[in-house]
């Protein structure tokens, strides 16, 4: 069975700027790939590569059919990290962004009845539903991402490619994304490619992580994740093994308990580690812990209540020192 | 007047040709305004001087000689923006600097500026001939038959290329065939209002249209009535009060503009105000 993504030796450059080098990966279907990396990493370049939105060098098949020959549009969804008319007024109605997500057979042809049933059915989705009508250009930043997310679900895909979407959303918006894209994936069998550093809220659905850094440093399963060398080296250890704590919920896949590691601060501590990785600001990660059930809710009913007070006072722990133990443990349970 | 002034032939004909170019010019300039192209007008109608100057140096048509000088001109801009990668402005900015000074040196070497290239510059409305009207309205024929075919995904690649791209939609193609389109109004155009003031006809009726109206539709209409009512009074004015033609078509949209502005305004007062009594 062809794999979702295919992409082999794929190289890129901006000019002279060597962007990607030698890149090569197999998304399976039904995979929930985190992708991660630094600023300038290279990882909107990969998305472009993946939906031909820029032409380098190897090759890229999208559900076993070559890029150049693929025409199955409408199993694809794309939302990129930006809406594209924020500031200036484009006189087209939600309802009809959303269309935009339909492919029609001929270009002229007017939306059907079926064709609007569906365009409701993802703005419900996204709860969007009483901005139908409302002029696109109109909205904050925030509502026009998940309209925009709507118009990439409109088409029912069978893979998402999203670009770190969620920036401009509030707390209780990138609660809902991410607790949608979760849902499709694990109930709808959805592949999803995500370009996020909210690695504490998306956690707890991701199935594997991708690292580029101009080449590709990893890709596999969170566990392997937390045991990579190359990964340590890039991240350091104590934002690796952090991260993955992060997605079980305070318990390393290596056996380690985060209370163990790092002396009951341990979910505080690690959201020190991901914003040092350059993720979600620390209040925010907390408000979830408290309110929702997603990334630190499960770790957070864990946690004694005065560790919880003791980690809101206590100083940002060192990374070196909070983090050598496990970081050693896990490679030298790799070694 | 109004029967005395429609009896001439050539006002006929001016009328005719200028009504059907500002309806092309219209359409073509909500996309290019809402794609942020809208100075290719302004770019590729500076190369318009160096067909000019082509056509008088070889004692033929400038208007002939100009097509396919701005056909590759435009051409031009399309390469440079996909192969340099650069801005789609600057890209304009080069092609029409290359255009105005070519066009400069060789009507020089052709011995100065002359009364014909004046009329060029600044438009000369009643001299369009029958040929050039059927140009006019082939040219407004195959931009309709264009529009209707590819509406939908011109409206979408206007609003987001990449992911009019991700639906299968050849958004560079459509992009070639806008500045191909472009680049014969901007021809055909500068009879109308001159090649100083075409850019003018292409984006001025498109923003007031756009600060007026909540669909798209409705601006593709608008548009082309604000420019038809622009041309008709400007050219009727032109010869009540004996002034240049072109210049009273851009300044009476101006005056549109300036009105579309304070109504969107005024507009924009009342609906908080009705907001706040809902409340």
């Amino acid at each position: 069975m062809p794999g979702a993504i295919e992409a082999e030796h794929l190289s890129f450059k901006y000019t002279r700027t060597l962007v990607l080098e030698d890149v090569s990966f197999c998304i399976e279907e039904g995979d929930y790939v985190g992708l991660i990396g630094p600023n300038g990493g290279g990882k909107t370049t990969l998305l472009k590569l993946v939906l031909g939105l820029e032409k380098g060098a190897g090759k890229i098949k999208l559900f076993g059919v070559l890029l150049a020959d693929f025409k199955e549009w409408q199993k694809i969804g794309y939302l990129a990290q930006k809406s594209p008319v924020s500031q200036t007024r484009f006189p087209v109605s939600v309802e009809e962004v959303v269309l935009m997500g339909l492919c029609y057979d001929n270009a002229h042809k007017e939306p059907t009845l079926a064709n609007l049933k569906e365009v409701y059915r993802a703005l419900t989705q996204t709860r969007t539903r009483n901005l139908a009508k409302r002029i696109f250009s109109d909205l904050s930043v925030g509502q026009q991402q998940r309209v925009l997310l709507a118009r990439a679900l409109v088409s029912k895909p069978q893979l998402l490619i999203l670009d770190e979407p969620s920036a401009a959303m509030d707390a209780a918006s990138r609660e809902m994304f991410f607790n949608l894209l979760g849902e499709l994936n694990q109930k709808h069998g959805v592949t999803i490619l995500l370009i996020t550093h909210d690695t504490g809220e998306v956690g707890k659905y991701i199935s594997k992580f991708m690292y580029i850094d101009k080449e590709l440093v990893f890709f596999g399963d969170k566990q392997a994740f937390c045991q990579s060398k190359k990964v340590a080296e890039k991240l350091g250890p104590f934002a690796q093994h952090t991260i993955d704590h992060l997605h079980n919920h305070g318990h390393c896949p290596l056996g380690c308990h985060c209370d163990d590691v790092h002396g009951g601060v341990g979910h505080y501590a690690a959201h020190g580690a991901e914003a040092a990785h350059g993720g979600s600001e620390a209040q925010t990660t907390e408000k979830s812990a408290g309110n929702t059930g997603a990334g630190f809710s499960a770790a957070g009913a864990d946690t004694p209540a005065s560790a919880k007070d003791e980690s809101r006072t206590a100083p940002a722990p060192q990374p070196d020192a909070e983090n050598s133990t496990p970081a050693q443990t896990a490679d030298g349970g790799q070694q | 007047m109004m029967s005395e002034f429609l009896s001439y032939g050539f006002v006929q004909r001016g009328l005719l040709a200028g009504s059907l170019v500002a309806v092309v010019c219209a359409l073509l300039g909500v996309f290019l305004v809402l794609k942020r192209l809208s100075l290719i007008g302004d770019g590729l109608s500076h190369v318009c001087l160096t067909g000019v100057a082509l056509g008088l140096l070889t004692q033929t048509s400038p208007v002939y000689m100009s097509i396919p000088v701005v056909l590759a001109a435009s051409l031009g801009v399309l390469k440079i923006m996909e192969k340099v990668k650069i801005y789609g402005d600057a890209a304009i900015g080069i092609v029409s600097a290359a255009g105005l000074a070519l066009g400069i040196l060789i009507t020089a070497l052709a011995g100065g500026f002359n009364a014909d290239l004046f009329g060029f510059l600044f438009g000369s409305i009643l001299t369009v001939d029958k040929t050039e009207v059927f140009l006019c309205a082939a040219l407004l024929c195959a931009l309709l038959l264009f529009l209707l075919f590819f509406y939908r995904d011109l409206v979408a690649a206007s609003f987001d290329e990449a992911f009019a791209h991700t639906r299968g939609i050849k958004v560079q193609r459509l992009n070639a065939a806008l500045i191909v389109f472009t680049s014969v109004a901007v021809v055909l155009a500068f009879k109308v209002v001159g090649i100083f003031l075409i850019s003018a006809l292409i984006i001025l009726p498109p923003v007031s249209a756009l600060l007026l109206s909540r669909t798209f539709k409705q601006v593709l209409w608008l548009s082309c009535a604000l420019a038809l009512l622009s041309v008709w009074s400007g050219v009727y004015l032109s010869f009540v009060f004996n002034i240049p033609s072109g210049a009273t078509i851009i300044l009476i949209n101006l005056l549109f503009l300036a009105g579309a502005f304070v109504c969107s305004r005024l507009g924009r007062g009342y609906a908080k105000k009705g907001k706040k009594y809902a409340d």
